[in-house]
């Protein structure tokens, strides 16, 4: 086939296809996600979600179960989002005894009704630094929260939480204007940090929280014993809302949106690759087993007859349980069972094929069975696959979704069914975690629809039967 | 008047996304009691087109534009569909399709299907009806027992001889026969084409009968109609047409030199150049005068109304009016 | 005519399941192997804690003769070839063993008990979604292969694609969320209340839990069925034989249900069968979700719990019925097409 033959029946074909809506919208949908997953490193919110799904460490500072940030438009109360303050002050004094002293000055303005989880303070260091952290807010209170005094650092990060770290200043403070008896109901586990940080000072406050908003200032303040060896360097503040990111958060304080952006490039290899691979596979079966008839044919109908016969999800369910593959096996199972789709349409077009002249005199000149096959007959037959291999790509989809549902998937990795898996372990159903469990779901199935209307539209042009009349 | 079905200038057209296909455009004539009528013309003529319009069920997308088809003095055209299917097709007028092989459901017996069809159209009890169904089956040389038998089981002459039985046993004044034999071989065309001549003669029956093969036209009609691009170019009995005087279109001269002969030897078998007309924007002046070798100026700009050149013979062709 | 095509079918595909079992004991045998020998360490540990008054080393001997004795029971000890054909023939006879954790309702843990309890329950939920979804398919079906490329066929046909890909379980899972917990109106899992209330009330509970899962079911599965309606039937009045019926003065609903609908029942009926065993496939996620106590649940706690028995026997079943279902198939498809049944010449 030359490449002007080929260039003629695309164009052939693309502009059949141009006529077909459903078709261009489910090619739309396709570019885009190619696009998405191109462009994955600039859209992820969080850089490293790919790497670092499981690491505990890299999701401590978000919000746990959080909703989504939008979801603040539809409620009276505005809910904290979760932000990173990455652009600070920086200040510097210098004391006594060449002791510098470094303040990074953050501003948050707070505005919501409901009060932050946390505000969690980094700092990477090099050498003993002492640090402290203070806040001051809008009525001109400053409170001093959690000191530290980390040594021997080389560039790790200091983290300082002021849930986890401020509660004793935080209660010396409500001590000013709770008694002793009103605060006895509450322990140091009902009442956060966060709860009398940004609550209006009056009595009462332990009770109801009013939002004293503002502008707040969030301070790191850092003691440089020995300037020229020691320092201080990235410092950032995270206030940790109750809502958080464009699809919330799950219970592990994972952003969705980045583990569903992640999960996007799975699906598009895990489905493109089955289907791609199992229907060259069966294109290639269905044409040999066509073109040398006799004892062969026979015996690979006989092949196809008895894999045709297995339900393939429970094997593979088993297959995954006992052997635990990772995710390029798992396509590997997928396409043993998969090829056999198109194996018998284009075993009966290959037999059609076969009698025609052109082949005859093919034979006549010569030419060996592989050249025939392979210049002569796949050609013809790869573009009737195309719409099968677009029609078996959801499937493959689903079925890495199941496996992953059921825990038996690729731990290295993340896909869309994993974070379902993940949602039904956390018990989101039960606890109405709508954005945990809708997404992945809805995007496998808004993949499984684009490829069914590439698929559909490709059929309505190749099919087979309609081309013979 | 003893004419039994008259075609009054029938335009009969497909309306497809690209335009009308004027499939039948401006047909007249008469079918008089008893006498057969041959419909030649090539492929896509509008020959079948005609035969299904006849019958009032024109294939989807084709309309009736104007004109009138009468039976028994009766326009079908305006009937409502209720009418039509119970009086006037199958009890009038019935068809044996082209390609019969598949004319019969494949998922019923023979007996099953004549039986639905005698059950549709007369309260014959069922004695009555099995004794109909075998009557004609012997009729048409089958054997009563196929009744028990499915269409694939029968071989293609035994089918052709079914849907014969089926298109006469309510005694329809008119048979239209469209190509019946084409997917025949010649021995079993040979024994068809007997049993129509005597089903014809027995029962005094008035054939349309369709085909391209202008030989076996003459075996069986009386007279003869000549179609080409949707119009009537020639009409006349079979002695005028085939007769010494050659035929009165050039069109028709054409076919008859394309028909190779048994008993004369022919140098090359002539063949008509060219390729029929686009039926959605025929060409101005006579259809043919494209690939006719005897068009000349007036061919090119008007087209031939059809008048008698001699009595009982119509025309529609320049050369051979005056005028 | 017929029996011997039959005969031929059954035995084929009988074949082709001693296959299938004989592939899948090869590939699983380390596993099982596995199982059976802990299962032998249990058993002889059992024994001789019933053991007094014996000396260490006399309990020892003893479980070392006991583990040889079981060893050799079990054929662990001979060549691979004849522990795999041996493993064969006993999936083949049904005889799965003892299970690992799971036990049946009356407490037993014979795996072929097990499985039998779960059998029913899936079927009653998947027979009656596929009658549902065949019957309204077929309406549906026909009524678009009335008007193609009429609003009713395209509207339905592209909710067909949106569908397409759609996996059975997320929607159950969006379902249960809104009715179960939101609105409160289904019950969350399971077949029946707890405990199961009797007489007519036990059915109505039944049907009550069975809702949620016959909706979900029900909401993704006929579109499919309606549109492999339309092409078969809408392919099925362009042929010859529909227009010669037309001709012939049968009217237009005795052709379209009579002589069309009966053509059509052939592949109707290898579509339907094969969406009947579709669902089979996929009913372990499904039926894990509501928690419906049917084979593919027992899958999924199988493989949570890692009770290996549990899980050979499952998918031994699980393929057995696949195959019988396409035997059914093929056998009904003979049937109902006249070509095949009586055969003849052409």
């Amino acid at each position: 086939m030359k490449f002007a033959d080929m260039q003629y029946r695309f164009s052939e074909f693309w502009s059949e296809f141009k006529k077909e809506r459903s078709g261009l919208v489910g090619l739309a949908i396709l570019v885009l996600s190619l696009l998405v997953v191109i462009f994955e490193p600039v859209i992820l919110p969080w850089k490293e979600a790919n790497s670092k799904w499981r690491n505990i460490d890299y999701w401590q500072d978000n919000s746990a179960s959080a909703p989504p940030a939008w979801t603040n438009a539809f409620t009276k109360l505005k809910a904290p989002v979760t932000v990173r303050l990455d652009e600070g002050k920086k200040e510097e004094a210098y004391l006594d005894g060449g002791v510098q002293l470094v303040t990074y000055t953050f501003e948050y303005d707070y505005g919501a009704d409901k009060a932050p989880l946390d505000v969690i303070f980094h700092v990477t260091g090099h050498g003993d630094i002492p640090v402290q952290v203070s806040v001051e807010r809008p009525d001109g209170v400053m409170l001093d929260f959690a000191q530290r005094f980390e040594q021997g650092l080389a560039g790790q990060d200091i983290r300082i939480s002021l849930d986890n770290d401020g509660r004793e200043a935080a209660f010396s403070f409500i001590k000013n204007y709770e008694s002793e008896s009103a605060l006895e109901r509450y322990s140091g586990r009902s009442l956060r940090t966060g709860d009398i940080l940004f609550n209006v000072a009056r009595e009462g406050m332990a009770e109801e929280f009013e939002p004293l908003k503002g502008t707040y200032k969030l301070m790191v303040k850092a003691m440089l014993l020995d300037p020229e060896n020691f320092s201080i360097e990235n410092p950032y503040v995270v206030v940790t809302g109750s809502v958080s990111g464009i699809l919330g958060t799950d219970d592990s304080k994972r952003d969705l949106f980045s583990g569903l952006v992640a999960g996007l490039k799975w699906a598009l290899l895990i489905g493109l690759l089955t289907s791609a691979i199992s229907v060259l596979i069966g294109v290639l079966y269905g044409i040999i087993s066509a073109y040398f008839g006799g004892v062969v044919d026979s015996v690979m109908q006989f092949i196809y007859q008895i894999v045709n016969s297995v339900p393939v999800l429970p094997v593979l369910i088993v297959i995954s349980a006992i052997f635990k593959p990772n995710i390029y096996m798992l396509i590997a199972v997928m396409v043993l069972f998969f090829w056999t789709g198109s194996v018998m349409t284009v075993r009966s077009m290959a037999l059609q094929i076969k009698e025609e002249t052109y082949i005859e005199a093919a034979k006549a000149l010569g030419a060996k069975k592989s050249r025939i096959i392979f210049k002569h007959m796949v050609p013809i037959l790869i573009p009737y696959s195309f719409a099968s291999m677009a029609l078996s790509v959801p499937s493959a989809i689903v079925y890495e979704s199941s496996v992953s549902l059921l825990g038996l998937g690729d731990a290295t990795i993340v896909t869309w069914g994993q974070i379902l898996h993940d949602a039904m372990q956390g018990a989101a159903i039960l606890k109405g975690m709508w954005w945990w469990v809708l997404p992945p779901g809805l995007l496998i199935a808004i993949m499984g629809m684009t490829f069914a209307f590439l698929g559909f539209s490709m059929d309505k042009i190749l099919h087979p039967k309609l081309k013979t009349r | 008047m003893n004419s039994l079905l008259k075609v009054e200038n029938l335009q009969m057209h497909y309306v497809t996304s690209k335009g009308a296909v004027r499939a039948i455009d401006d047909i007249s004539f008469e079918l008089m009691r008893g006498e057969t009528i041959g419909l030649v013309g090539e492929s896509g003529c509008g020959k079948t087109s005609l035969g299904t319009s006849i019958l009032r069920m024109p294939t989807p997308p084709g309309r009736y534009i104007s004109g009138k088809i009468l039976v028994d003095g009766v326009d079908v055209i305006p009937l409502p569909e209720r009418e039509v299917r119970r009086n006037i097709r199958w009890q009038k007028i019935s068809m044996v399709f082209q390609g019969a092989m598949n004319c019969l459901t494949p998922v019923y017996t023979i007996g099953r299907q004549m039986m639905e069809t005698i059950n549709e159209h007369s309260d014959l009890p069922r004695p009555d009806a099995e004794n109909l169904i075998k009557e004609y089956l012997g009729y048409v040389g089958l054997s009563p027992e196929i009744v028990q038998r499915y269409p694939h089981e029968l071989s293609g002459g035994m089918k052709q001889r079914v849907v014969i039985a089926m298109a006469l046993f309510l005694r329809p004044e008119i048979v239209i026969l469209d190509e019946p034999t084409t997917a025949l071989d010649v021995i079993v065309q040979a024994q068809i084409i007997n049993l129509l001549k005597k089903l014809k003669q027995q029962f005094g029956l008035s054939f349309i009968f369709i085909t391209h093969d202008l030989a076996l036209e003459a075996e069986i009609s009386d007279r003869l109609c000549v179609m080409y691009a949707g119009k009537i170019v020639e009409m006349g009995s079979n002695a005028q047409i085939y007769g010494a005087q050659g035929p009165g279109h050039p069109y028709t001269e054409r076919l008859l030199g394309a028909t190779p002969r048994l008993f004369k030897k022919v140098e090359q078998l002539q063949f008509i150049p060219g390729t029929p007309p686009d039926l959605i924007a025929p060409p101005k002046g006579c259809r043919f005068s494209p690939r006719c070798n005897k068009a000349f100026d007036r061919c090119f700009q008007e087209e031939p109304p059809l008048v008698e050149i001699e009595p009982g013979h119509m025309s529609a062709c320049w050369l051979h009016q005056r005028g | 005519m017929y029996k011997w095509f039959a005969l031929k079918r059954v035995l084929k595909g009988i074949v082709t399941y001693v296959i299938i079992i004989f592939i899948m004991s090869v590939l699983f045998n380390t596993v099982n192997e596995q199982t059976m020998r802990s299962n032998i360490e249990e058993q002889v540990r059992a024994e001789s804690a019933r053991l007094k008054n014996m000396q260490p080393a006399a309990i020892q001997r003893f479980q070392e003769q006991r583990r040889q004795d079981l060893i050799h029971l079990y054929r662990l000890d001979r060549p691979f070839m004849e522990r795999i054909l041996y493993r064969t023939w006993n999936t083949l006879t049904f005889n799965f063993g003892k299970s690992t954790i799971i036990k049946s309702s009356r407490g037993e843990r014979e795996v072929l008990t097990i499985i039998g309890e779960a059998l029913p329950r899936s079927l009653i939920l998947f027979t009656l979604a596929a009658a549902i979804e065949i019957v309204v398919g077929i309406i549906l079906g026909l009524k678009k292969a009335q008007k193609p490329g009429g609003s009713l066929d395209r509207s339905t046909s592209l909710i067909t694609m949106i569908v397409y890909g759609m996996p059975t379980f997320w929607l159950a899972m969006i379902l249960i969320m809104f009715f179960v917990y939101q609105l409160k109106i289904f019950p969350s899992a399971g077949m029946h209340s707890i405990p199961p209330p009797q007489g007519i009330m036990y059915f109505l509970d039944l049907l009550w839990h069975m809702t949620l899962p016959l909706l979900t079911l029900l909401l993704i599965g006929f579109w499919g069925v309606s549109y492999m309606v339309r092409n078969i039937v809408l392919s099925i009045l362009q042929e010859d034989y529909i227009l010669a019926a037309r001709a012939r003065g049968i009217p237009e609903n005795k052709v379209l249900f009579g002589h069309t609908l009966r053509t059509a029942a052939p592949p109707l009926i290898t579509m339907s069968v094969l969406q009947l065993l579709a669902s089979i496939s996929g009913a372990i996620i499904f039926e894990g979700i509501f928690s419906w106590p049917g084979l593919g649940n027992l899958y999924w706690i199988a493989v949570q719990q890692n009770d290996i028995p549990v899980l050979m026997g499952d998918l031994a079943i699980t393929v057995g019925l696949y195959q019988l279902g396409l035997i059914v198939l093929d056998l009904s498809y003979g049937f109902m097409d006249p070509r095949i049944k009586v055969g003849g010449k052409a």
